[in-house]
Parts: C-alpha cells; sequence; structure tokens
C-alpha cells in the first residue's frame, strides 16, 4: 500500500493534544494497510460522507455476534481496507487486566489484524479494528484457547455486562459490582452470543448512586446500588470539615480557594430534599426523606458514609443512541438484595419477567424502554407484578401516569367515559 | 399444542425458504407456531444455524436469520449500509 498524501487530516496533528492522526501513521509503518484507512478518511474529510459499509454474515461459528463486518464502499481505491471487521472482546469486570494481558492481546492483534484498537467500546468491550474474514477462525481460537477471554456481545443480542470499579477500590459501593457483572455473563453465555430478542439489551452495574458506569443513563436494566438504613455520621469528622482540618470533596477542589468550607452553603442547603439540618454541633439527616443523590457523602467522605444496610435499585428503560431519542431509565424496582451467595437469583428473576415479555411483546429494532413508552409503564407494572409507589410519579397533577382501576380502589368508583367525554369536550 | 423440536425446525425452514425476504428477524419465526413461546423458537433457530441450515446476517446492532443460498456473500453487499451501527 502506497503512503497517501493526507492534507486535511494533518491539520489534526497541530493541536497541542494527542492525535490518532499521528498514531496511524506510526502503525502505517508496521501496518501499511492503515495508509488506506487513511486515505479513505482523506476522502471523506473531502467528500463529507462516509466511505465505511457494515454488516455481512461474517463471525465465528455457532456465535451470533461479537464480530461486526465492515467493508470499505471504495474497495479498488482502498484495497487494504476493502475487508475491515471489527471484533469486540468482552472486558473483564472493571476493565482489570495487567500489562502482560496488553501486550498478549496486542500481539494477537498485530498477528492477525491491523493492530489498531479502541480500548474501550460504549459497552466497556475491547475493540479490535480491521481484519479480513480468513483470520476470525484463527483468532478467535486462539483468543479463547491461549488468553482465555471471549468475545463480546453485538447484534440483537444481550451486550457484554459492564460495572464500575466497585468494591475493589471504593469505599461506597453497596454490592460487589464485579460479582454480579461476571456472574450474570458466566449466567448468559446464550443471550450473549446467539441473537434472542427484538433489539440489544444491556445490563450496567454501578455500586452507588454516583452511578460512575452511567448505568442509569445507557443500560436497559440498570443495577445501581443503595442503602435502606440511615448514612452513618462521624459527628467528630464533621467538626474536622467545619473547622476545615480535613478538605471537602476529598481535596478534589483545592486548585483554586473557594474560601472557609462552609456546611450550610455546601451541604446543608445543596440537599435536593432538605433533609439536613444541624442541631448545636450534630449534624441531623432525615432517612425518609433522603433520595441518595450522593452529594454530602462525596462532600464529607470522612464524615458519612451510605448505611449499612445495603442491596440496589433497578431502574429499566434507558438508551443512549448517536443521533436521536435518548431516554433515561426509570425506576421499577427501589430495592433489591444483590447477593453473589444465591448467584443473582433475586435478579434473575427481575430479568427474565422482562425478556420473556419483551422477546414475545418488542418490535424489531424497538429496545425495551420504548416498548414500555408504547404499551405504557401501568403495563409494565402489572408485568414486573410490582405496586406503583409515589415515588415513581414525577408530576401526579401534569402527567398522571399511574391510572387506578375501579377493583384497586376501596369502594371503587363508577364512571361513563362517553358521558365524561361529552361533558369535557372541548 | 406446541409443535415437537423437529417439526418446529420443518416450518422454520419453510419459512426461511418461502419468505419473500430472504433474511428474517427472529419475530418472524414465531409466526410458524403461535403455541411455542419465543425462547423455545430462539433455541431452535440457533439450533438450525449450528447444523447449518440458517445463518446469522448481522448489521452490528441487529441480527436476523437467513437460508445459506439466499443470501449473498456479505463482501458483494450492497445494502448493508441500511441498517445503523452499534
Amino acid at each position: 500500500m502506497a503512503k497517501r498524501d493526507t492534507p486535511l487530516l494533518d491539520e489534526l496533528e497541530k493541536g497541542p493534544w494527542p492525535s490518532f492522526v499521528t498514531d496511524l501513521k506510526r502503525q502505517a509503518e508496521k501496518k501499511p494497510e492503515c495508509w488506506d484507512i487513511l486515505g479513505q478518511l482523506e476522502l471523506s474529510y473531502h467528500d463529507r460522507i462516509t466511505h465505511w459499509k457494515h454488516g455481512g454474515i461474517v463471525g465465528v461459528f455457532g456465535y451470533g455476534g461479537g464480530i461486526v463486518g465492515r467493508y470499505s464502499d471504495l474497495p479498488k481505491e482502498f484495497p487494504g481496507v476493502a475487508h475491515f471487521h471489527t471484533i469486540r472482546v468482552n472486558q473483564p469486570s472493571s476493565k482489570f487486566y495487567n500489562t502482560a494481558k496488553l501486550r498478549a492481546l496486542c500481539d494477537l492483534w498485530e498477528k492477525h489484524g491491523s493492530g489498531m484498537t479502541n480500548f474501550h467500546g460504549s459497552t466497556g468491550d475491547l475493540i479490535l479494528l480491521g481484519t479480513t474474514t480468513d483470520h476470525l477462525e484463527p483468532l478467535f481460537y486462539e483468543l479463547t484457547h491461549e488468553l482465555h477471554q471471549d468475545l463480546g456481545g453485538s447484534g440483537s443480542n444481550l451486550r457484554s455486562p459492564a460495572c464500575c470499579i466497585g468494591k475493589a477500590r471504593c469505599e461506597w459501593s453497596c454490592f460487589d459490582t464485579q460479582a454480579a457483572c461476571h456472574g450474570l455473563t458466566m449466567h448468559y453465555q446464550d443471550e450473549l452470543h446467539r441473537p434472542a430478542f427484538p433489539y440489544k439489551f444491556k445490563f450496567k452495574f454501578s455500586g452507588c448512586p454516583n452511578d460512575c458506569v452511567a448505568a442509569l443513563a445507557r443500560s436497559d436494566f440498570a443495577v445501581i446500588g443503595t442503602w435502606k438504613d440511615d448514612i452513618r455520621i462521624d459527628q467528630a469528622a464533621v467538626q474536622s470539615y467545619i473547622k476545615g482540618e480535613f478538605p471537602s470533596n476529598g481535596g478534589a477542589h483545592s486548585g483554586r480557594d473557594w474560601g472557609p468550607f462552609d456546611i450550610q452553603k455546601e451541604v446543608i442547603g445543596l440537599c435536593p430534599t432538605e433533609c439536613m439540618w444541624m442541631e448545636g454541633d450534630e449534624l441531623k439527616i432525615d432517612t425518609s426523606e433522603c433520595t441518595r443523590c450522593m452529594h454530602c457523602i462525596n462532600v464529607m467522605p470522612r464524615a458519612l458514609r451510605p448505611g449499612v444496610e445495603t442491596g440496589a435499585t433497578v431502574n429499566v428503560g434507558a438508551k443512549a443512541p448517536i443521533l436521536e431519542g435518548a431516554q433515561f431509565a426509570t425506576l421499577t424496582i427501589p430495592f433489591i438484595k444483590v447477593d453473589p451467595e444465591s448467584e443473582f437469583e433475586e435478579l434473575i428473576e427481575q430479568i427474565e419477567k422482562i425478556w420473556d415479555w419483551w422477546m414475545e411483546i418488542g418490535k424489531n429494532r424497538e429496545r425495551v424502554g420504548e416498548t414500555i413508552q408504547r404499551v405504557g409503564l401501568p403495563t409494565f407494572m402489572k408485568i414486573m407484578e410490582l405496586e406503583p409507589i409515589p415515588q415513581m410519579v414525577r408530576e401526579p397533577r401534569s402527567n398522571p401516569y399511574i391510572f387506578w382501576q375501579e377493583d384497586e380502589v376501596p369502594g371503587g368508583f363508577e364512571r361513563d367515559v362517553r358521558e365524561f367525554r361529552k361533558k369535557h369536550a372541548q | 399444542m406446541a409443535l415437537s423440536t423437529e417439526d418446529l425446525k420443518l416450518a422454520i425452514i419453510e419459512k426461511a425458504t418461502k419468505s419473500p425476504k430472504p433474511q428474517l428477524y427472529i419475530k418472524d419465526f414465531y409466526k410458524c407456531d403461535p403455541d411455542s413461546k419465543p425462547r423455545v423458537i430462539k433455541n431452535v433457530a440457533n439450533e438450525l444455524v449450528r447444523e447449518g441450515e440458517l445463518m446469522f446476517w448481522s448489521s452490528g446492532s441487529t441480527t436476523m436469520y437467513a437460508r445459506p443460498d439466499r443470501i449473498k456473500n456479505e463482501e458483494t453487499r450492497e445494502d448493508a449500509e441500511e441498517h445503523k451501527d452499534d
């Protein structure tokens, strides 16, 4: 492959930041097909349209996901990227690996592909960019038999589950996110590797409501750590914060002089439910009003900690598409135990209730959150065998999405809908 | 009453062979036997893939099934770009 002139891309090397163009040129010294990536991208910048096509029947035997066919629409001009498939490798939970593992992965990819990677994709997968069909089976064999790793999810499958760093490094984690992520990955191997659903389905696990893995915004089934009992308060440490002996936010904002710490202004006054106050020298919290926003704990981590009766909240139906239609997940199960001892049977029961319903009712290419929107939340609540709770109703007067049936209200009620509509017709 | 696994396999193969569309969603196979649960139909369709009777076609975001003799080699497909990525 000949070296390409790339005047437009060269502009991207001029800033103070690292440039993927520089990386690609360096890689092209070992893998000349990278010149064709640069050449095709230069043409795309000129034409203002992509020259990639994707999709096809590429894959490894028995797997319906993990490999995405990718092709140039100008194969004669750019033969080095005529076939340039993407491989998704399931990441270890919390993306823990040592440098030996990374070197082994890179060596494998230099042997079977372009050497270009994307660490990590939005589901957390290690993305290996660019190989040809004849390399897929040998690569898969070595990946699974020598590196003991597996492909991730793609297509209408369960996607690679992802989790935050959890109890490995974080004292706020209310459940073992890595155990849950790994446990459900192993439990649902069939769903991960073979298409089962109307569309993609994602699990994500965050250990606390800070939600470092952004489960609430990105996953169909978001498991977010929480606690039932009171926030644990060390009153002596609260006083130390007030006296300025401990930096607030763990010193995260210490690059500028914000003045002395003001607990009223920076913590109590910012509580979204106003459930905190001082009684003399003591900080008080009304747990029944706390929404677990984590602000006070984030600001005073040495004084405040989550409670000890821990579990998770399950939120269902988020999606974060590239173009349009992003939506957050909806609170579905306020508290659930996440227990490795029971092999996560409480979670599995809820997951399979959703799947059994969505596989039947969901339309092709419809995420579960869209199905819920289409049929309505009350129907979904019945499927999940859950009672509505007030926290699910955000604005009861303007958007009452919980409707009571006559037989659900003591004494019932009678209403003639036709008469009602006549009376209220505009 | 739900079809036996073997009868369900035959019904799915017939559907994939005679359907005007060469590529079918898993839901298209549900009609082969309304009495079978979606999970059963999914398992039978995947068994047919292992047996070589069906193939997966994936856009990256969506996966479909097809009879091997009804689907073009991906290297020559021209409509892949119709499907959104990821």
